[in-house]
């Protein structure tokens, strides 16, 4: 019910917790990616207990509508799922602000252009992701989060 | 003799409570405090959290709750009824734990946070204390005063709509937080909060906030504008 709790302590940095081998040097990794996405910006309004932040996945699509408001950002794709059926995908980003200060702008992204958003999916199923970065069709990345 | 007799305790009384007389007002002034209003630190520029902690009591550690608080706390959920969802402030100290710049300014008798969450603006009176009969506000009254180089904020006057951090402590109007701001380094910036709340929480409890210096940055506009069709879409 609280999926911060769990990562607020990784956020912490205990050196006598240091890994002492390899199996749970990923598992620490992993948190510490973890708590690194968290410590984003994205979510000043609500939080990203509804997203899956363990795990990033790639949604490549043509961009419909890119929604350039406060407290977050919107990326609308058109994508194809396996069957080839045509789904829309919404990328969640930060806030106005918050993009500025990383090189985003209102008219970064178009409609017609072809995308691949990274993010973390929504748990209950919804094809809506928070925004880690994108990437453009010529293989530039873009990253959403403010180090 | 008989005036003699009257005369000679007067003036012992006098004479033994010149002392008191003259540095009674010397203790009063300290605490009105014109010495402590002067800033003896720089506090200002933009700050932004160096981590964000949306949960104050880290996993493995249990809140002081009183029966009313836990069963409060159980009640939170981050989906369903933050206060924050429909953008209302979000109150001390879960504003100081927002991962959005802030902006420090001091003026006379004032010093100001310029928070872009909301653009909200905190005012830190330092030129009085607390009023008597406040109004319960998001954000309480705070007023301030100088600990050498640590700036000491005390804010009572809260309403009990908020939140204490991001998921779901809570308070009641007799919150009341005592925060100690203070430069670690030129680049870093600390909160130490000291938060009272005897309905919620059987004994205080402390927790903190570092903060990075970024120059260069602007506070910006922030109108919790969208959340009304995107965040309810759903």
């Amino acid at each position: 019910m609280f999926p911060f709790r769990g990562l607020e302590l990784e956020n912490s940095s205990f050196p006598g917790e240091i890994a002492v081998n390899a199996k749970r040097f990923m598992f620490v990794f992993a948190l510490a990616a973890g708590a690194l996405l968290l410590s984003g910006a994205a979510f000043a309004h609500h939080s990203t207990a509804e997203y899956d932040m363990a795990t990033v996945t790639p949604i490549k699509g043509t961009v419909t509508k890119f929604e350039w408001s406060n407290p977050h950002a919107y990326i609308y794709i058109e994508a194809k799922d396996d069957k080839g059926t045509a789904v829309e995908w919404t990328g969640e980003l930060a806030s106005l602000g918050m993009l500025a200060r990383v090189n985003w702008k209102r008219d970064t992204v178009k409609p017609g252009d072809a995308i691949t958003m990274y993010g973390n999916r929504a748990k209950d199923g919804r094809t809506v992701m928070r925004l880690e970065k994108i990437a453009f069709a010529n293989g530039q990345e873009l990253s959403a989060q403010v180090r | 003799m008989l005036r003699n007799r009257w005369k000679a305790p007067w003036k012992a009384t006098l004479i033994a409570a010149a002392p008191f007389v003259l540095v009674l007002p010397a203790i009063f002034a300290q605490t009105a405090n014109p010495a402590n209003t002067a800033a003896v630190a720089d506090l200002t520029g933009v700050w932004m959290i160096d981590q964000f902690h949306p949960a104050l009591f880290p996993k493995g550690t249990t809140p002081p709750f009183t029966p009313w608080g836990e069963a409060q706390f159980k009640k939170a959920d981050t989906l369903v009824n933050d206060p924050n969802l429909v953008c209302l402030p979000h109150g001390i100290p879960r504003l100081m734990f927002v991962p959005l710049p802030m902006e420090i300014f001091q003026v006379p008798d004032m010093v100001l946070i310029y928070e872009e969450a909301g653009n909200q603006l905190r005012q830190i009176h330092m030129n009085r204390g607390h009023r008597n009969d406040l109004d319960p506000t998001y954000n309480g009254d705070s007023v301030g005063k100088w600990d050498g180089a640590t700036l000491v904020v005390d804010t009572i006057g809260f309403n009990d709509v908020t939140w204490l951090d991001h998921v779901g402590l809570p308070h009641t109007d007799a919150l009341h937080v005592v925060e100690r701001i203070h430069r670690a380094d030129h680049n870093t910036l600390v909160d130490d909060f000291t938060i009272e709340d005897s309905k919620a929480y059987t004994k205080p409890w402390t927790t903190s906030q570092t903060y990075h210096l970024k120059p260069g940055w602007e506070i910006a506009e922030y109108v919790c504008d969208n959340n009304k069709y995107v965040y309810h879409e759903k």
